[in-house]
């Protein structure tokens, strides 16, 4: 695309388009000229290419420079000047690298055989023969392409100053894109490392073309040079013989020094006096530049010059650029080199597009982006150190409880959180180890970021409980909201426990009097609250327990476990406390425990009581529920009176619960306990109980088929000390004498009402251990029962009646009768 | 030994003293002219409670034929009721006694 966007495809470039369309194929283009490498002195008579019209130029007005500025329409294929024209923003950046190039070409020596005139003017179109490639023929010519870096940055530009001369020339539009196509800058990329790859052939002189001064009465001619060397004549001839490329000083000062010279045309020869040369580039020999991209750029370059780089074009550069190179080579190595040429141009066009967004973000940057994630990434999975502690543990019940389930990786919930960032950063970390060789490179940047990581992780520590954090940067809020610590809607100030019950509210209030028991409402339930508080804890530290001891001896865990049962020891004291066992019995009001056991909450606690509790708490549970067992709501408001049939619905529900929940733990514990217990516990109902109200009980009654028959069990077991049987049966004998009165009382309800199996049960028990004369006196008792429920069997369905006769059999069995004897 | 007690039981969060009634009949009161009485299974912070063997009664305002306003109430009775807490106006442990 030319400067003003005209056709820039020329006839007379056919040849290249065809050939040669782009840089990174560096041979292509002179294909078609190999041929001529020897007429270039017939082509580039000066006189030939001239046709002065440069002499008719008006220069002394401005008169086109509406032309150039895109006032007029006169301007064939004009269009408006768009911002490309920001000679102050982009294009003086590239000024020094224009200036360059053009002392460069200054510099090349001049062909031997080549007239100075054979230079190409603004009307090398005239001559299609005039390729602008001969300077590629030269030995030492090298494409100057390295320029700045900065140059890259405004690539799009390169473009811009390609000089149409449309008036002057009709025939030159095509010169802005010379014999090229457009060449991406990829292509120009990888062209450079091409040539810088190869050696330079020494190749003989060609004929140099002198940078042709331009009509410098056209001021559009030179509207792409850079503002500040704009003149309108700035037409220096390049010296084309100037003969030692480092012969640059003079020419620097000379160029330094823009001297008006309206017509140059005529002047351009190496006898042109130094300070005479104007630095403005020339157009024409853009136009001829092969290379004109780097050419291009700098020769828009300002009247700095930088002597230096004159020199950059170094011999090692490569020169297959020139056609005889090419020429001289082989079908075979031509491909090859084609190819070659080809394959690396596509790699570097891969890199390139790689590498496009390098250097966007500076080491700091990138630092900081990871500090900031890395926050964000701590502050959302809480405060590791949280974890360690059973009050966040606590608050947590079902995610742990879904994690033991699980039975997941981690091992302690706390565990992975801590190491989060570390885990993360060593696999990254090992990647990249693993991907480039480069285990010093992988490791430091590992280090950097495991430090950063202890940093953050540091920091969020130390930072304040905020409920909220605003860190530098992040799109918004980080709430600390989580599964542990979900937001509070009532924030409401917990004080530290053991301080707060002297609120003046509260104290008065809830306090109880020195002495007297609690037994009120609220106290007890507080007291549950409290229980199970402390039954979560212990739950949770029963799963925190660490792994068993191993044969080999690790200090580290045994002094975990030496800690664990520390803390399991202060948690079960905790709530032992809380259970309020000991206090002490026979006060005036309820126990605190069997008030504590009233209530359903109470009732469903004991199991899991049991679980964390020594045999000697379970024994001692055990004792408080027997003596007070006339007093447990269950047995209490269960007692029939008489006429009824059935205790109401809710304490029916109690007493279903209670023996859901509080008998079995009783009824497991009391089946491992040793005879003595049973007959101690038996010697403590006898003693302090009302045998009469807890026979008369659902309850009661299981609690004493539970005592003998554990009894009769350990009995048969054998292997009793002649003893401790005796002290059994002293404890029987009385609790047989205390039971008799009540024998006929003890059955619930009617006999229609059928819920007497346990009272068979019970029965069948006593039965079992009794004497002849106390079978007897048991027969006696329910006699009038066994004849009722016997009649009514027969009345009843089958079904139903071998149920009852079998809930008989089992007492008629454990005195040695059978019912059958009855029915029959 | 009470006194210590005391110190770890008292509660320190209005809403512990929701939870001495877990488990408890409870009586809540709803806008709209609504009460529930009913088992308190869970609460949170919110007020949403999770209520069992629930009587909820409605109060209703209409007019008779004489244009006098008569107060009807509407019983219902659910097992389970889950009761968002935005419409809680008041919770109340006597519900059982």
């Amino acid at each position: 695309m030319s400067f003003f966007r005209f056709d820039t495809n020329l006839p007379r470039d056919r040849g290249h388009n065809s050939g040669a369309p782009g840089f990174s194929q560096a041979a292509d283009p002179f294909a078609g000229l190999s041929g001529r490498d020897n007429d270039d002195d017939d082509a580039l008579d000066f006189e030939d290419t001239y046709d002065g019209l440069g002499d008719q130029l008006d220069e002394t007005d401005d008169a086109f420079n509406d032309d150039t500025f895109g006032g007029g329409e006169a301007v064939a294929a004009k269009k408006p000047v768009g911002m490309d024209f920001d000679f102050f923003g982009q294009t003086a950046k590239v000024s020094d690298a224009i200036s360059e190039e053009q002392a460069r070409f200054s510099r090349q020596p001049p062909p031997a055989k080549v007239a100075p005139s054979t230079s190409m003017f603004t009307q090398p179109s005239a001559k299609p023969a005039r390729t602008g490639y001969e300077r590629y023929k030269e030995p030492e010519y090298m494409p100057e392409m390295q320029v700045d870096a900065n140059l890259w940055g405004v690539a799009p530009k390169r473009s811009t100053p390609v000089v149409a001369q449309p008036l002057e020339s009709p025939s030159t539009p095509g010169l802005a894109s010379g014999g090229r196509k457009m060449m991406s800058l990829e292509e120009v990329e990888a062209a450079m490392r091409a040539q810088a790859k190869k050696p330079a052939p020494a190749q003989a002189p060609v004929p140099q073309q002198a940078p042709a001064p331009s009509h410098p009465q056209h001021p559009q001619q030179y509207s792409q040079a850079p503002p500040q060397q704009y003149q309108p004549y700035p037409q220096q001839p390049r010296n084309p013989d100037y003969p030692v490329q480092g012969s640059g000083p003079p020419r620097d000062d000379a160029r330094s020094v823009p001297v008006p010279q309206p017509v140059q045309i005529l002047q351009r020869n190496q006898q042109q006096p130094s300070p005479s040369q104007a630095a403005p580039p020339q157009p024409t020999q853009i136009l001829q530049n092969p290379n004109r991209y780097s050419a291009e750029q700098q020769n828009r370059a300002p009247a700095v010059q930088h002597p230096g780089h004159q020199s950059r074009p170094s011999g090692s550069r490569h020169i297959i650029t020139h056609p005889q190179q090419l020429a001289n080579l082989t079908e075979e190595e031509r491909a090859a080199f084609l190819m070659e040429d080809a394959k690396r141009a596509k790699r570097n066009h891969k890199i390139f597009l790689l590498s496009k967004d390098n250097g966007l973000m500076t080491p700091q940057d990138k630092n900081f982006i990871t500090r900031i994630q890395l926050q964000q990434l701590v502050t959302a999975t809480g405060n590791p150190n949280e974890h360690g502690t059973d009050a966040g543990l606590s608050e947590d019940f079902y995610y742990q409880v879904h994690n033991q389930i699980r039975g997941g990786p981690r091992q302690h919930p706390g565990q992975p959180l801590s190491n989060f960032a570390q885990t993360y950063l060593f696999q990254t970390g090992g990647r990249h180890g693993g991907m480039r060789r480069q285990a010093r490179g992988g490791d430091n940047h590992m280090q950097r970021m495991e430090q950063q990581v202890q940093r953050a992780v540091e920091a969020a520590k130390n930072k304040p409980k905020n409920k909220q954090l605003v860190i530098e940067g992040s799109l918004g809020k980080i709430s600390f909201s989580n599964a542990k610590t979900p937001k509070p809607l009532l924030n409401i100030k917990r004080p530290e426990s053991g301080t707060d019950g002297h609120r003046p509210g509260s104290s008065a209030r809830d306090r109880r009097p020195p002495g007297v028991n609690g037994s009120d409402r609220k106290t007890v339930l507080r007291d549950i609250e409290n229980v199970y508080n402390t039954l979560m804890k212990m739950e949770d530290h029963a799963r925190h327990m660490p792994p068993p001891i191993t044969d080999d001896i690790n200090p580290e865990l045994v002094g975990l476990h030496m800690d664990w049962q520390e803390k399991a020891k202060s948690l079960n004291e905790q709530l032992w406390q809380q259970l309020k066992i000991h206090e002490p019995i026979g006060g005036p009001s309820t126990h605190p425990f069997i008030a504590f056991l009233s209530y359903s909450k109470g009732k469903k606690a004991i199991p899991r009581v049991f679980r964390h509790i020594t045999q000697e708490q379970r024994t001692t549970i055990l004792t408080m529920i027997v003596v007070h067992l006339d007093q447990l709501d269950v047995v209490r408001q269960a007692i029939l009176l008489p006429g009824e049939n059935q205790v109401n619905a809710a304490v029916r529900e109690q007493v279903e619960l209670f023996s859901l929940a509080v008998m079995p733990p009783l009824f497991g514990f009391l089946n491992e306990a040793e005879l003595n217990i049973v007959a101690a516990v038996l010697g403590v109902i006898c003693s302090r109980v009302n045998v009469d109200v807890i026979a008369r009980t659902r309850i009661g009654v299981s609690m004493l088929t539970m005592i003998l028959s554990r009894a009769e069990l350990i009995k048969q077991g054998g292997d009793i000390a002649e003893q401790e049987w005796e002290h059994w049966v002293g404890q029987y004998n009385t609790l047989f004498d205390l039971l008799e009165p009540t024998l006929p009382n003890i059955f619930p309800g009617t006999v229609h009402t059928g819920e007497d199996v346990y009272v068979w049960q019970f029965l069948a028990a006593i039965g079992i251990g009794a004497s002849p004369e106390q079978q007897q006196r048991l027969v006696m008792a329910v006699k009038d029962r066994v004849m009722e429920t016997v009649a009514l069997s027969k009345t009843l369905p089958a079904e139903m009646s071998s149920q009852r006769l079998a809930n008989v059999n089992l007492f008629m069995r454990s005195i040695g009768l059978d019912v059958d004897l009855l029915v029959a | 030994m009470a006194d210590v007690d005391d110190g770890t039981s008292a509660p320190a969060e209005p809403m512990d003293l929701v939870r001495l009634c877990l488990d408890e009949i409870v009586f809540v009161k709803l806008r709209g002219d609504r009460e529930l009485k009913g088992r308190l299974h869970a609460y949170d912070g919110h007020c949403n409670l999770v209520l069992g063997d629930v009587e909820e009664t409605i109060y209703v305002v209409e007019e008779d034929e004489d244009e006098e306003e008569v107060i009807r109430t509407i019983h219902k009775k659910s097992e389970m009721l889950f009761v968002r807490g935005d419409s809680v106006v008041l919770i109340s442990p006597q519900g059982g006694s």
